[in-house]
């Protein structure tokens, strides 16, 4: 691949079009391109077809009231980007932040002149009996405040459900609905629900003010994290939902965002618990809005059939793919891409993404990624304990053994399918055949001298007839001389086989 | 604005069970709603009749979605919903005369609008790949740094030629082709993305 400026290597065309070159090669080709008006032209017919870049020239080329069209859309997105937007949500790509920003701007004010006036100058209104003192962000299904418990003398944050879902009734329902199931589920990895509130205009929930960060936001900030850091946080996930399962409660909505850091990685708290649902009632959807990302979604929930707990099962693996790589395991430009990446293909192994990351993780991870639902673990109370097993492991290999059923099967093993795989897998391939042709050519060796001893007489006689069929008169002679070698050879086959036979009964076992 | 008109969400709430057909739609909704307005615009409606009538057609497919179901995978969920958006937007442009502001163009006689729509067809199908490709567009641009993306732009957008692109981006003209290559290259594949996203929808 190596662009020397002088000549031309088409494959360096196509290369830098797939932005496979590395830094030196693609200044190399970058000098070529300067001298050579041939690869300048073969880099313009292999980036695409005329036709799509006539219709590109067209098409993005502005008619007058496309641009009218376009300032009345993005004025809206100007005006409400003062906001801002606490980062709780991540749109399919960042295109359609924008977009995203401006909904949720919206909301964010829209909720604000929901509440009622304070008497405290320092605060923003009042709700219920709360004193709101300012806004920690949005996400799919509504705004996040912060705000002052005066009676109990804390701080809170609430959950108001966004004005958009709290239009419909059915939604309000459910979102009580399961903000008080979530309240009956006591577990420390799980956030506690203060209180629900579904009468005044807006329906919200009252949950621990929590100082820390989203695993999102850690993800953004530090990438990949040890294998060590994604156990315990995944141990501590699967406990969560564990206790919230044995209530008959699924999350549906395990993506990072959603699970928060306390302390460090210490602590784990999740959030958000079945109120996904809530959403999916509501927000199917006005134009343009996809509420929240697809990204971690389970196969069965993004066909849109019935899901249960296996799919927090399968989301808590994409949970953990992503903190091993620093990015979700199915991944496109689009929310559509996304869901079709999810249903219909296998990720990229963890350990093409990062080699630090041990083999069994790897495994581990594949099979809550496992698209047929009976594959997967069953349950979240068995996932926890085997990470509670592989954390004991990492913190102390000489003494805890890895579980059993950790331990990465050579069967079940995809090794072949990595990078380094393949040159091993083409060596062993090499050197099989090699070993193959051997034994062979010495098993020949032993069957002909085994037989050699009994065909021996009839062969030597074709032998003399093959040589006189050279005239034609000689071919029905030899025909029949073939006819009684091969029913000696018969009888001999017929005598090695015993031969065998004999061989193997006497054979010590 | 004509994104955000409150009372209208409502009756854009819909009931799509499949995810993917969800999204589709979403997507749909939002190149569709710009290939009615530049339609109408094209048939000579002014800029709030045109966004009236942008309105009018997703809304009225947007009150069909319930009734969308599969049969034995023939119909594509894109197709069926092109058909929907076609009957809606003739309904709304021949409509629209009697209800249009008077002045400018738009005392043309409603015949114009009739026999036009052996057109119309063609027409949107034309205006909904301009769609494709300015909403592939603006993925290729959030992703791209600022000077690749102009050496798109200048050249394909704005007309203007490589040599003076390159003169003005302060680049090499071989860096600008390289550029424009690589830009072309991404927003073909991901018009071919947003085209299976919304074709492949009930596969």
């Amino acid at each position: 691949m190596k662009a020397h400026p002088e000549t031309c290597d088409p494959t360096c065309v196509d290369a830098y079009l797939a932005e496979s070159l590395g830094a030196r090669e693609e200044l190399e080709f970058l000098q070529h391109l300067e001298r050579c008006s041939v690869c300048r032209d073969r880099i313009q017919k292999s980036a695409a077809e005329p036709s799509t870049w006539s219709e590109a020239e067209e098409f993005l080329r502005d008619r007058p009231f496309d641009s009218e069209f376009h300032r009345s859309v993005t004025q809206t997105a100007m005006e409400s980007d003062r906001f801002e937007d606490g980062g709780d949500h991540e749109a399919a790509g960042d295109h359609e932040e924008d977009l995203h920003r401006t909904v949720v701007s919206a909301e964010i004010a829209q909720v604000l002149a929901l509440l009622s006036p304070t008497d405290n100058p320092q605060m923003m209104g009042r709700l219920g009996g709360y004193e709101v003192s300012g806004v920690v962000g949005s996400g799919g299904m509504g705004v996040v405040l912060k705000a002052f418990d005066g009676p109990l003398d804390r701080t809170v944050a609430i959950k108001v459900l966004a004005p958009r879902l709290a239009s419909s009734g059915a939604a309000r329902r459910r979102f009580a609905r399961e903000a008080k199931a979530a309240a009956t589920v006591l577990h420390p990895n799980v956030i506690v629900i203060h209180g629900v509130s579904n009468d005044g205009p807006l329906p919200f929930l009252v949950m621990p003010y929590l100082r820390g960060e989203s695993l999102q936001r850690r993800l953004n900030r530090l990438g990949p994290l040890s294998a060590e850091e994604v156990v315990r946080i995944a141990q501590q996930v699967a406990s969560g939902l564990a206790a919230a399962h044995r209530q008959g409660l699924v999350h549906r909505d395990i993506k990072p965002a959603n699970i928060l850091l306390e302390d460090g990685v210490e602590r784990v708290t999740l959030t958000d618990f079945g109120l996904a649902r809530a959403v999916d009632d509501a927000s199917m959807t006005r134009s343009g809005i996809i509420a929240g990302t697809p990204q971690y979604m389970s196969p069965e929930q993004a066909r849109g059939d019935t899901v249960d707990a296996r799919s927090d099962i399968f989301s808590l693996g994409s949970v953990m793919y992503a903190m091993c790589t620093g990015r979700p395991p199915f991944r496109a430009e689009t929310s559509y891409g996304i869901l079709r990446r999810i249903t219909d293909t296998e990720p990229r192994p963890v350990r093409d993404v990062n080699p630090n990351i041990p083999d069994w993780l790897e495994y581990f991870i594949q099979r809550l990624l496992t698209k047929s639902l009976d594959d997967r673990i069953q349950n979240a109370d068995h996932v926890a304990v085997l990470l509670q097993k592989c954390l004991s492991h990492l913190q102390q290999p000489s003494i805890a053994e890895l579980p059993e059923e950790c331990r990465t099967p050579i069967r079940r093993r995809v090794w072949w399918r990595s990078p380094r795989g393949r040159v091993r897998a083409a060596a062993l391939a090499a050197f099989s055949c090699i070993a193959i042709a051997a034994i062979y050519a010495v098993s020949q060796i032993n069957f002909i001298e085994h037989t050699s001893q009994l065909a021996g007489e009839s062969s030597d006689k074709l032998g003399t007839n093959i040589h006189q069929s050279a005239t034609p008169d000689g071919w029905d002679a030899t025909q029949t001389e073939i006819d009684t070698f091969e029913a000696d050879l018969t009888a001999s086959e017929v005598d090695v086989r015993k031969l065998w036979q004999i061989q193997s009964d006497t054979k010590p076992p | 604005m004509v994104e955000e008109i409150p009372e209208t969400r409502d009756s854009l709430l819909i009931r799509v069970a499949d995810a993917r057909d969800q999204v589709a739609w979403e997507l749909f909704a939002r190149l569709y709603r710009p290939v009615v307005y530049n339609v109408a615009r094209m048939r000579g409606l002014q800029d709030a009749d045109a966004q009236d009538v942008a309105q009018q057609v997703l809304i009225a497919v947007s009150r069909a979605l319930p009734s969308w179901q599969r049969l034995n995978g023939a119909t594509r969920f894109r197709h069926w919903l092109c058909r929907i958006a076609r009957n809606a937007t003739i309904n709304a442009l021949t409509r629209q005369p009697r209800d249009r502001a008077a002045g400018g163009e738009s005392d043309l006689p409603d015949a114009i609008f009739r026999e036009a729509d052996t057109d119309l067809d063609s027409q949107l199908e034309r205006e909904y790949r301009r769609q494709l490709f300015r909403r592939a567009a603006e993925v290729v641009r959030s992703r791209t740094d600022e000077s690749t993306w102009q050496a798109f732009a200048m050249t394909m957008i704005d007309g203007i030629p490589i040599a003076e692109a390159a003169k003005r981006l302060q680049r090499s003209e071989a860096v600008v082709y390289a550029a424009r290559s690589r830009i072309m290259r991404r927003l073909r594949d991901v018009v071919k993305e947003l085209e299976e996203e919304s074709d492949e929808s009930s596969s």
